[in-house]
């Protein structure tokens, strides 16, 4: 990030848009379905992962070679995006790609509770977010988990994460740990947003994104019948649910589709609403909430060309491709059929 | 004295001789060309570091607002 301060969305939004273009279409996907995964990682070697490819060939091979390359090609995409971005800019996106951060800390807490070694955990890390290297490598190294806590004490994990070990020492599950560090970063995403009618839109994105979450954690908690306080769970910020709303709501799966179905996005989600209302199946129900989302994003992107959307909408689409690889790939593996695989797919 | 003072003044020529002012305008075009070619600049070398092909088109659409100083320039040889 440089100290100029100017923001510079000309160019970052030129390079995203080259970007995108180069993502794959209908019709890759269409050749990627019918290949085993050694094809496909002959496939991915000719297009924009090849440098990743090349990389890791030696050391993994089958799925685990396409798994590991679409996480490092999307953590050098990310980056290249941060790096890129000057200003105001480099906040909103930062803002987004903590995300991978959360992701970051959970698995490397993960990993020491289950007792993976480093190198084991070093691999699933996605390397985009706003840490450096230097801060994972040093997480990596962190012999229990208390030692991971202390080391994060710098960033915006710290103190959610200090309040929260407590908990973890009093019941020695997870769950208090990756709480707070979701809550985190929901916390940052809308927090001090500036808002003009160029970021209207990105708030109205990312509080698209609270929402589905918390939809899709209350169909979850609604599916499983299981006696969990939603209220746990909820997540504060979006626009569709209040944290009240949403615990009576999770008693009763009727009502809280009805209350969606009622909701502005309504009109996006029918379909997938019907669906859910006959079959009883969450799958298909939060493949349509991805598809929905990446819709809703990718005419968020022609509305303001200047401004934070066009990369948004690039940010979702690269992770939805990175998603549909792994699926193809790891329907193949498990001998799933063509239809199968398509259905897991999110495209638009 | 004082009186050849008012009338000194009054025969003054204006603030700002004509081709000043011409001057003036054609700075300040080319000062407008240069903020638009910012944002297209950019955007072209942005798009040009993707695909070294776009490299002409960059170029092309980068000077466009280069013609506004041109025209700018008309005004120099009206007055």
């Amino acid at each position: 990030m440089s100290t100029a301060g100017g923001s510079n969305p000309e160019y970052v939004t030129a390079r995203v848009r080259a970007r995108r273009s180069a993502l794959y279409g209908d019709e890759e996907y269409r050749k990627l379905i019918r290949m085993g995964p050694a094809e496909i990682a002959r496939f991915m070697e000719e297009s924009d992962y090849e440098a990743e490819i090349n990389a890791l060939g030696s050391r993994h091979s089958g799925v685990d070679l396409i798994e590991y390359a679409l996480n490092r090609n999307l953590a050098k995409q990310f980056d290249d995006l941060l790096r890129w971005a000057d200003g105001r800019l480099y906040d909103l996106i930062a803002r987004y790609l903590r995300k991978f951060d959360a992701w970051n800390v959970k698995t490397v807490i993960r990993g020491i509770y289950s007792e993976a070694d480093s190198d084991e955990i070093a691999d699933d890390l996605i390397r985009a977010g706003e840490f450096d290297e230097e801060l994972l490598d040093q997480l990596l190294d962190a012999p229990s988990i208390e030692d991971a806590v202390d080391r994060l004490s710098g960033t915006i994990f710290g103190p959610g994460l200090e309040a929260a070990y407590d908990d973890y020492e009093d019941t020695g599950v997870l769950v208090p740990l990756e709480n707070a560090v979701d809550r985190t970063y929901y916390d940052h995403l809308l927090e001090d947003l500036v808002v003009d009618e160029a970021t209207q839109q990105y708030r109205e994105f990312l509080e698209a994104e609270i929402d589905f979450r918390n939809a899709r954690n209350a169909l979850r908690l609604a599916q499983s019948g299981a006696d969990i306080d939603p209220a746990d769970y909820y997540i504060d910020g979006g626009s569709l649910f209040t944290a009240s709303e949403l615990a009576t709501l999770a008693q009763n799966r009727d009502e809280l589709v009805a209350a969606i179905r009622d909701s502005k996005y309504g009109d996006d989600l029918s379909a997938a609403l019907d669906e859910l209302e006959s079959a009883e199946s969450l799958i298909n129900f939060e493949r349509a909430l991805d598809i929905a989302l990446l819709e809703y994003t990718d005419a968020l992107g022609h509305v303001f060309p200047l401004s934070i959307t066009p990369i948004a909408s690039y940010i979702l689409a690269k992770e939805r491709e990175v998603d549909n690889i792994r699926a193809i790939a790891r329907g193949r593996e498990a001998g799933l059929s063509e239809e199968q695989i398509e259905q897991e797919l999110v495209i638009l | 004295m004082f009186e050849a003072l008012l009338q000194q003044t009054q025969a003054a020529a204006p603030a700002l001789e004509p081709s000043a002012a011409a001057a003036l305008a054609v700075g300040l075009a080319a000062f407008g060309a240069g903020y638009a070619e910012r944002g297209i600049g950019a955007a072209a070398m942005g798009a040009i570091a993707e695909d070294d092909s776009l490299f002409v088109n960059g170029l092309i659409l980068t000077v466009l607002p280069e013609t506004l100083v041109i025209l700018a320039l008309v005004v120099v040889f009206l007055v």
